[in-house]
């Protein structure tokens, strides 16, 4: 018989090296993978999406957008050229329409893959962009016509960005707006966070910020920019505030900006009226909790708590439904009973 | 068992329990399809049971029945078809064993639909109710539970409830047996279109639906005025439902059962392959 | 269709498209609004409640204790520890029973009259060695457990306790990167995997779904459970007195039952990390009110459905399985009959585990329907061993008494370790066939199926090594 603590050993070697070349994301295999898949393609479509996104590209700014040297860039365009994808009009970039709807129908596979990263995985929106740039380029134009369909050919991004249609069309609200422009006091709801550069898009994000907010302008300097919303008063400096785009609301609405407590926060046997469904409550878990009853208006009362001390369960319209409490977090009640 | 001394007219089988004949699994040459729909946990597969004399199993939790079971009936001169659905809480449905529900509802093109609802949580149920109304008139509610209802002290006025929302309604308390036989009048007189149900329609009233509703009504009335729910169809269309505007396209909203698991299952092999 | 229609068709979808452009993001929030406000005014309208609100009503006390901080989870302990100790020492006496009647009696009988009707050898020992013993083996071993257990799950079940168990759970679903309903499949599970994973339909995110039917395995099936109530009867329950032999049992296999949720458990967050990697989603359960059980029809019908149902899967499987056996352990080429030549060849891998050929070869057969593992690894046993302590090669049986098969055990070189890894090779290791089929069906990726049939049984071989190597090297030290 092999002896026990050489055939540990050597289990415990063989689990190592397995580990170090097979572990997601970190081990030899997935890197060697990754690199294969950052090909010529890739950089081809990013740079047809850098020149339709951007007033005038340049080389300079192409070699940024795509972390590549100047050389490279030149061979990526004249790639894009020999396609005919691309033209050069007095030392101007401008795309052939067969390049703007390639790179509409790249931006829509981002946009849609977005949107179902936010409502159907729930991956952590600081990390949506980067998986959808991945994504976008690996897509078949089926596979992003059947995830149009299953998410209900969405209309928006989950950063409130319009998603192309399939035959190349994408209106941007006319009445869209930076939020430094909105009046003092002027109320608005906030329609787009830009999700580029990742950093101050999480800086948005960690402030509570998120499409479909109400908002209301309080200060506007060139040192800060200063507004609230149903979570309370922000304080941002206007290179962030920037970020954020709002349409003005058509008529002050009637209802006041009312700041709520959070469901999570009710002890057992209180009962309260919903406020507001946060935005980041989204998708199918949305529908879930309004199919259940859970709507602005309507009464709701801690019945008690599980054994584990998370799922609270709440009396709603007569039944008896459990939340877990970060979800109970993201939905607003009024302060006073 | 509940006997029924309300009067039967000249042309209806004299209606008490003895007419129902239960007929399992045996489904042949069925006269009328007749889908079992309903909130989870209502007592869907318990009325089932007690049509078909099948053992479908049922359970105190929502969620017990996951896949659609068949099973038949034969009452007055006709055999029915009887289908026990998966609950579901609204018709826009989230997971699979609702979407399987919905899309019985929506595209099995049943005879008669009885919604099985839970007398105690009756305004969660109506939710449910509201949206089968708009799509079909063949509905019979089920109000079941009566015994739990009654327990609690809840009293339910079904005659002003079968009034208002333009449908027959009927009180029972499935588990045993009561109001089976009220059923099976009501089902045999919708599917014979003895009763000819003028549903309750919902009003989109607030100021963003409002318009865009009208409009896109409007013009489907226009278009295809031989449509009993044109109402529901803008919803969907507005909702981007790319499955109703194909039924449109193809000129009937017809049999769109088939494929939908498999294309469920493609979308665990999407997540599979990130 | 006419093109004057299609025009007008795309005009409609035109205008739904631009409006929908106009209406917003929260379009579906208006109408489920717009709904629930008339459905509010018409429930309304048409019910009457009483005036006070009964504060104290019976669902409200029982949820207080049976959710409770402190007496939540060891409720749910008891009541699963009753749940098996009343199986397990209530099958022991009918099992026995028709073990006699079944094995005893009518073999013999069977035998005796093919003899009279001088039956050539190969045709009785195919039929009432192979055959008739597999299925009769199943039947004793199988039908008391589970006319035992399924009418008490089910009246649980009727009870509706269940939601609340998937209720208490959820916050170690969440912190494994799961969904709390998974509780109510991994519930199911315990009566049969393949039910399991249909079960995970109520399920709603795809993410949670997925690793919800990869892990159900892990829920000790009904048809794993032979094994485990054999084995810990006859090796753990012996390490005690008498008296507390059943109970020292009946914890043994809860205690692998336990194991098998701390997997659960313990693989989902793996899977959430990993491959499945992925925030928690969010979760919402109904709790049904608590309803009296009907408890005759209850078991009546779980008798019946349940019960009847799965002991027919378990026989159909289990007589080819007997047939293949009998003719495995007949047919021999040069002196060594088939099933020989596997074991000898799977059994230098089996010992490095803390099993043995015979066992590796018994869960090759059990592939479809574990059931019949026990019997399997019995009746090659004999065929190595050449020990007469049952009816001679190729044949299932059961032996009379538990010192037979004791006995049995020891020429196979059987030591407290082979049971043990035994009883967590039978909890670690693939689902069986039919449930390997669901996933499939449910799935409908091959990738996940290969996965869900694949991981366990490399879990399994890494556990069972790692327990007979540290076992060997204490039994050195020591
Ligand atoms: N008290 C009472 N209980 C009932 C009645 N009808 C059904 N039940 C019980 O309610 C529970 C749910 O019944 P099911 O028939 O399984 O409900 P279902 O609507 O099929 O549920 P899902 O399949 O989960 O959607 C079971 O425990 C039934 O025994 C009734 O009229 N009165
Ligand atoms: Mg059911
Ligand atoms: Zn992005
Ligand atoms: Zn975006």
């Amino acid at each position: 018989m092999v002896n026990p603590l050489f055939a540990l050993l050597i289990a415990a070697a063989v689990t190592v090296l397995g580990f170090y070349v097979f572990s997601p994301e970190r081990g030899l295999f997935w890197k060697w993978q990754h690199t294969r898949e950052l090909s010529e393609r890739v950089l081809r479509e990013d740079a047809l999406k850098h020149i339709y996104h951007a007033k005038n590209a340049s080389v300079e700014s192409l070699a940024g957008a795509l972390s590549i040297s100047t050389n490279q860039v030149a061979d990526v365009i004249e790639g894009l050229q020999s396609l005919e994808l691309l033209e050069i009009e007095v030392s101007n970039f401008k795309l052939t329409s067969d390049g703007r709807d390639y790179a509409l129908r790249i931006i829509r596979a981002h946009r849609l893959y977005e949107r179902y990263l936010a409502e159907e995985t729930g991956y952590d929106e600081v990390n949506w962009h980067e998986k959808a740039h991945q994504l976008e380029h690996e897509l078949s134009s089926e596979d992003v016509e059947a995830l149009a369909q299953k998410l209900g050919n969405p209309t928006h991004d989950p950063h409130g960005d319009p998603i192309p249609t399939a035959d190349g069309k994408m209106v941007y609200s006319e009445k869209r707006t930076r939020l430094a422009n909105l009046e003092l006091d002027e109320r608005a709801r906030i329609i787009h966070l830009e999700d580029e550069p990742e950093a101050v898009y999480a800086q948005l994000v960690a402030e509570g910020l998120h499409i479909g907010q109400e908002i209301r302008l309080l200060e506007a300097t060139p040192q800060r920019i200063r507004f609230e919303t149903g979570a309370g008063e922000h304080l941002l400096a206007p290179i962030l505030a920037a970020n954020i785009s709002v349409i003005p609301f058509a008529e002050e609405p009637e209802k006041e900006l009312e700041v709520g407590l959070p469901l999570s926060d009710l002890e057992i046997g209180e009962e309260r009226e919903v406020l507001s469904l946060s935005p980041r409550i989204r998708g199918a878990e949305r529908r879930r909790l309004m199919d259940l009853g859970i709507l602005p208006g309507t009464m709701i009362e801690a019945e008690m708590e599980s054994a584990g001390g998370d799922p609270v369960a709440y009396r709603v319209r007569g039944a008896v439904i459990a939340l877990r409490k970060d979800q109970a977090a993201m939905i607003s009640v009024s302060a006073e009973a | 068992m509940t006997t029924n001394t309300k009067d039967s007219c000249e042309t209806c089988p004299i209606h008490d329990a003895a007419a129902l004949k239960k007929l399992g699994v045996d489904m042949s040459d069925f006269d009328y399809v007749v889908a079992l729909a309903g909130n989870p946990n209502t007592g869907k597969s318990t009325v089932f049971n007690a049509l078909t004399g099948l053992r479908q199993h049922t359970g105190n939790w929502p969620g017990k029945t996951v896949s659609r079971a068949e099973g038949g009936f034969e009452y007055g001169d006709h055999k029915y078809k009887l289908v026990d659905l998966p609950g579901t809480y609204s018709l826009l449905a989230t997971s699979l064993d609702e979407e399987v529900a919905r899309d019985f509802i929506l595209f099995g093109q049943p005879d008669v639909t009885i919604v099985v609802v839970d007398a105690t949580r009756l305004e969660r149920n109506l939710n449910l109710v509201l949206q089968v109304l708009e799509i079909t008139n063949r509905v019979v509610v089920a109000l079941n539970l009566m015994d739990e209802a009654k327990r609690h002290g809840i009293q339910v006025d079904e005659r002003r409830l079968a009034r208002d929302l333009g449908v027959p309604v009927v009180p029972m308390v499935a588990r045993q047996g009561e109001g089976v036989p009220e059923l099976l009048q009501a089902v045999g007189e919708v599917a014979n279109r003895k009763t000819v149900g003028k549903p309750y329609r919902v009003k989109y009233d607030s100021p963003e639906l409002k318009k865009a509703v009208t409009e896109v009504t409007k013009q489907i009335e226009n278009a295809y005025p031989e449509l009993p729910n044109p109402q529901w169809v803008a919803l969907r269309l507005l909702d981007g439902d790319e499955r109703i505007a194909e039924a449109l396209r193809k000129g009937e909203l017809g049999d769109l059962t088939h494929g939908d698991i498999e294309k469920r299952s493609a979308q665990l092999q999407v997540i599979g392959n990130q | 269709m006419t093109t004057e229609n299609t025009q007008s068709l795309e005009n409609i979808l035109s205008t739904a498209q631009t409006l929908r452009w106009e209406v917003g993001i929260d379009f579906h929030e208006k109408v489920t609004e717009s709904i629930y406000t008339d459905a509010a005014r018409i429930a309304d309208r048409a019910t009457t409640r009483p005036e006070e609100k009964p504060r104290f009503d019976f669902d409200r006390k029982l949820d207080q204790i049976l959710t409770s901080r402190v007496w939540g989870f060891p409720l749910m302990l008891a009541l699963l520890m009753i749940v098996f100790w009343l199986t397990i020492s209530g099958a022991n006496v009918p099992s026995s029973m028709l073990a006699t009647l079944l094995l005893d009696t009518i073999h013999p009988l069977l035998k005796g009259f093919a003899a009279t009707i001088g039956m050539p050898w190969w045709l009785d020992g195919f039929l009432f060695d192979g055959v008739y013993m597999a299925t009769a083996w199943v039947i004793s071993v199988m039908l008391p457990p589970m006319a035992i257990f399924f009418p008490l799950f089910t009246l649980l079940e009727d009870f509706g306790y269940l939601p609340r168990v998937a209720f208490n759970l959820d916050n170690m679903f969440r912190k494994s990167g799961a969904h709390g309903k998974q509780a109510l499949s991994m519930t199911m599970g315990f009566g049969c995997n393949a039910a399991g994973v249909v079960a995970t339909r109520i399920i709603d995110s795809p993410r949670e779904r997925l690793i919800a039917i990869i892990t159900n395995n892990f829920a000790l099936c009904n048809g794993r459970w032979p094994t485990q109530i054999l084995i810990a009867s006859l090796f753990i329950g012996a390490l005690v007195p008498v008296q507390l032999a059943g109970l020292v049992s009946s914890m043994a296999v809860v205690g692998i039952a336990l194991l098998g949720i701390f997997l659960t458990f313990a693989s989902s967050k793996f899977l959430s990390k990993t491959w499945l990697k992925g925030e928690v989603s969010t979760f919402s359960l109904e709790l049904p009110p608590y309803r009296p059980p009907r408890i005759w029809q209850t078991i009546y019908t779980s008798l019946i459905d349940r019960t009847f149902i799965i002991l027919w899967r378990a026989i159909i499987f289990a007589i080819p399985a007997g047939a293949v056996l009998w003719l495995s352990a007949n047919i021999t080429i040069a002196g060594t009959s088939l099933a020989g030549y596997l074991i000898n060849f799977l059994n230098p891998f089996g010992l490095l585990l803390g099993l043995n050929g015979v066992i590796l070869v018994a869960f090759i057969v059990a592939i479809p329907a574990n059931e019949i593992v026990v019997p399997t690894i019995m009746m090659l046993t004999v065929l190595v061993t050449g020990a007469n302590g049952g009816e001679g090669a190729g044949v299932m049986f059961e032996l009379e008494s538990g010192m037979e098969t004791m006995a049995l055990f020891e020429a196979g070189g059987w030591t407290l370790l082979t049971a043990v890894n035994l009883m967590l090779f039978s909890l670690i290791h693939n689902p069986c066939s039919t449930t390997i089929y669901t996933i499939y069906k449910e799935t409908g990726s091959k990738k996940w199926t290969w996965v869900a049939a694949l991981a366990p049984v490399l879990m399994g071989f890494a556990v069972t090594f790692v327990v007979a190597q540290v076992w060997r090297l204490v039994e050195m030290i020591l």
